[in-house]
């Protein structure tokens, strides 16, 4: 009764920020904006490096793909206006805008485009994720306007995949100073970058959507202490923050006078990752047992404040093909000691669990995680591991027992195809299914097709899957037209501005 | 006395190169691929490979590090891995930052320091010594970043009156710069000035105790000559020595300040550098750091004798 009054309050607090953007006083051109970031990336191009921390500050504000994402997840025009597929499946025609230029002056064309797209489907050109782009064949040039993308095979979701950040456009010849000059066609140049302080975009008047951006220039300052970036925030030295803010700074937003706060969808599933090739998490019963010993609704409850959505797959409610699992294992402490003994561990057994130290809600989470392990006789040994050796040694050396991490990237379900990505979960049936889904005829079969890996991978209980992050955001009273969901990691300013 | 120096020099030297091989080999030893870190989680084994080459990080450890060090004599301190830019560049940048930063630090706690200490020392025994005592032992307690959070809530936050975070450059802005700094400057000075506050009441003491300050004492010279003249010149030896420490230490406390107030300072780089596994620009910090606390205890050593004709370097 209680978890459903807050979820109701939920509810609640969802609609009025939905209700006062019915309210937003008429949109005013001028003024800055200051938004708080929380960690510097390796570089600005998000076609070099998969850190989620570029298309924070780039994505949509300074670099432009073919089609994007708006602020609902659907797939919009960008540089292309219009675009067409072959009942094959096998050509896709996109017509580029007219008249669009680079922030360098140089005129986007079909050259930028096949250039782009060339390096992308290259997988020694250093592109990120080429993965994205293998069923390309080839990229020609139709006519001055018309781009034709060849497939070796039907690709359902090649569409998503050019609207993601690595899809984004530069003029052709730029991929080497892209890192240190981001140059791109969006409404904001990458004006100026002051290593460990700030980014600085200035408005781009030669910018194709007409009378935007309104803000003449928008301040990204990064500020990795969350007790600080929310001091900056009350202090009034930045304007917003969107990004890592903790559900208990959102609580003192919503009675702050001069802020507001808005709370909605992203794309992180916070998930519990077991070592599945490791004694005993190579036995389905134990990873079943430790699904039924968490209590997930306590955990959003608890650590979270109510918000945050239990999940039990690796998917969002806010992805299009969502299915809801948390049915599939329920909270039964009772009947994970049952399937403990059945596996040979009546008296338990002892685990190494860690935690990534920059991520706050994880380690919280991983803390109660533990505390409810130990509920049902497993021994859990919780240690905190820095950044840079949780990616060396856990992720992509696979070496360790469980540990916890908020996978934000959208439409990533793809992992369980992979018996090396970290989870060591080796299911052939899952790539056959992603094959199938990838060349299914239409969005339904496909949408199908994804359900089914997502009901395999809950079945074997390969991760736990824990809630999925709201998307909180604090502003500034004046600020309007700011994205309240996240379907891409991106603090999009493109219609945000500010009316006192 | 040249020749102490030429020696201590050349120590100081040896001191900054053996910091600089045991930062190096303790990166090497820890797990963490800069080129992993570059890429970010979902890239492929090529593209590390690829990275790692371009990076110069395929060539063997130890002939990275000669390499290093040759470039660091000749003055070239590298690249970052991390920000493409040459490390000293880097470097100068946050200087910009910790210096003011430590300066201004060490400057409130002598500030504070020297005259109650001193006047703690001469009132031993009365109602002030043992409250002043008490104060300096609970400064000294408090940790730097807790008192700068303090301050922020209550003169950023809570009054609005300074910055919660962040810099600006004096070419920029100066009232700005100043203003930017202050919270700072004073959470990390504070807790320096409790700590030489002891320090300078017991050299005090210690001399205040000696023979001759008695026979100054016993030949009428007032109060003030005594003190001035006489003890706090014999006080200096101790004092200067007080002070190089505690300027090595406001340089390492920036580190965690810096984090408290975001702001783009050298401690909040290294940490970015060693977060990054990004060797060039943190064995470039590093070798700053050694050379700073060497070179000040170099300039603490050659003061000796400027300050008590009596030391004698042979």
């Amino acid at each position: 009764m209680r978890n459903r009054w807050i979820l109701s309050l939920a509810v609640a607090v969802g609609l009025c920020a939905g209700w006062a953007a019915a309210q937003d006083p008429a949109p005013q051109a001028g003024g800055s904006l200051v938004v708080a970031i929380t960690a510097e990336p390796p570089g600005w191009d998000p076609s070099a490096s998969t850190s989620q921390e570029i298309p924070r500050v780039v994505y949509d504000n300074v670099m432009q793909g073919l089609v994007r994402f708006d602020r609902t997840g659907a797939i919009v025009p960008a540089l292309a206006t219009e675009w067409n597929v072959s009942d094959d499946g096998l050509t896709w025609t996109f017509r580029l805008r007219e008249g669009v230029t680079f922030h360098d002056g140089s005129a986007f064309d079909t050259a930028d485009v096949i250039e782009k797209f060339e390096r992308a489907m290259d997988p020694d050109s250093g592109h990120t994720n080429s993965q994205y782009y293998e069923a390309i064949e080839s990229v020609e040039a139709v006519d001055e306007n018309t781009v034709a993308f060849h497939l070796s095979r039907p690709s359902s979701s090649l569409l998503y995949n050019l609207a993601r950040p690595d899809s984004v456009i530069n003029p052709s010849g730029t991929a080497e100073t892209q890192r240190t000059q981001p140059v791109g066609t969006g409404p904001f140049t990458f004006a100026e970058y002051v290593p460990g302080s700030h980014v600085r975009l200035d408005r781009f008047d030669g910018y194709w959507e007409e009378g935007l951006p309104y803000l003449d220039s928008a301040t990204f300052r990064i500020i990795s202490d969350p007790n600080a970036r929310f001091a900056a925030l009350q202090a009034g030295d930045i304007d917003m923050i969107g990004v890592a803010l903790l559900p208990e700074q959102f609580q003192q937003v919503l009675s702050n006078p001069d802020l507001k706060g808005t709370q909605g969808t992203g794309t992180a599933e916070i998930t519990l990752a077991m070592n599945n090739t490791r004694e005993p998490f190579d036995d389905v019963r134990v990873r079943q047992a430790i699904t039924l010993a968490i209590d997930k609704n306590a955990i959003v409850n608890g650590a979270m404040f109510g918000l945050g959505t239990v999940i039990g797959t690796h998917m969002s409610p806010s992805e299009g093909y969502y299915v809801d699992l948390t049915e599939t294992y329920p909270y039964d402490p009772q009947r994970a000691r049952e399937l403990l003994e059945e596996a040979g561990y009546p008296d338990g057994f002892t685990i190494e669990f860690e935690l990534p130290e920059p991520y706050n809600i994880e380690r919280r989470t991983g803390e109660v995680i533990a505390q409810q392990l130990e509920q049902v006789g497993i021994d859990v040994e919780l240690s905190v591991v820095e950044w840079a050796t949780w990616i060396d040694r856990i992720f992509l050396g696979g070496d360790y027992d469980m540990t916890i991490i908020g996978h934000s990237e959208p439409r990533d379900i793809n992992v369980y195809a992979n018996p090396d990505y970290y989870y060591h979960y080796d299911n052939p049936a899952i790539a056959q299914l992603l094959e199938e889904a990838e060349t299914a005829p239409t969005q339904e079969e496909a949408t199908a097709k994804y359900q089914e890996i997502a009901r395999t991978i809950a079945n074997d209980a390969v991760n736990v899957w824990v809630f999925s992050s709201p998307y909180l955001v604090a502003v500034k009273r004046d600020v309007y037209g700011f994205w309240t969901d996240q379907p891409t990691p991106a603090i999009d300013l493109v219609q945000v501005y500010r009316a006192p | 006395m040249l020749a102490f120096l030429v020696r201590r020099f050349l120590s100081a030297i040896l001191s900054v190169v053996l910091a600089s091989v045991v930062v190096f080999g303790a990166l090497l030893a820890v797990p963490g691929d800069p080129a992993a870190v570059i890429l970010g989680m979902n890239a492929s084994p090529e593209a590390r490979q690829a990275l790692s080459r371009q990076l110069g990080l395929d060539v063997p450890a130890p002939e990275r590090y000669v390499r290093w060090l040759a470039g660091a004599f000749r003055g070239d301190l590298g690249e970052s891995l991390n920000y493409q830019r040459p490390v000293s560049g880097l470097i100068a940048d946050r200087l910009r930052v910790s210096v003011p930063l430590a300066l201004g630090a060490a400057l409130i706690a002598c500030l504070i320091a020297f005259p109650i200490g001193i006047f703690a020392a001469l009132r031993r025994g009365s109602f002030w010594d043992p409250l002043l005592t008490s104060l300096s032992q609970l400064g000294a307690a408090i940790p730097s970043f807790w008192l700068g959070l303090i301050f922020i809530l209550y003169f950023a936050v809570e009054l609005r009156w300074l910055p919660a975070s962040g810099f600006v450059p004096f070419a920029e802005d100066p009232v700005r710069w100043a203003r930017s700094l202050l919270l700072p400057v004073l959470a990390l000075g504070l807790g320096q000035a409790a700590v030489m506050t002891r320090m300078t009441r017991a050299a005090m003491l210690d001399v205040l105790s000696q023979d001759f300050v008695r026979t100054a004492r016993s030949k009428g010279l007032p109060q003030r000559g005594v003190v001035l003249k006489h003890a706090l010149r014999n006080a200096m030896v101790t004092i200067v020595t007080i002070l190089g420490l505690s300027l090595s230490n406001v340089f390492i406390g920036s580190i965690v300040i810096e984090q408290v107030f975001a702001l783009p300072g050298l401690g909040r780089l290294a940490l970015t550098a060693i977060g990054t596994r990004d060797f060039p620009l943190l064995q470039g910090e590093i070798l700053l750091y050694a050379a700073t606390i060497v070179g000040l205890g170099f300039l603490v050593d050659a003061s000796y004798g400027l300050l008590d004709p009596r030391i004698r370097y042979d």
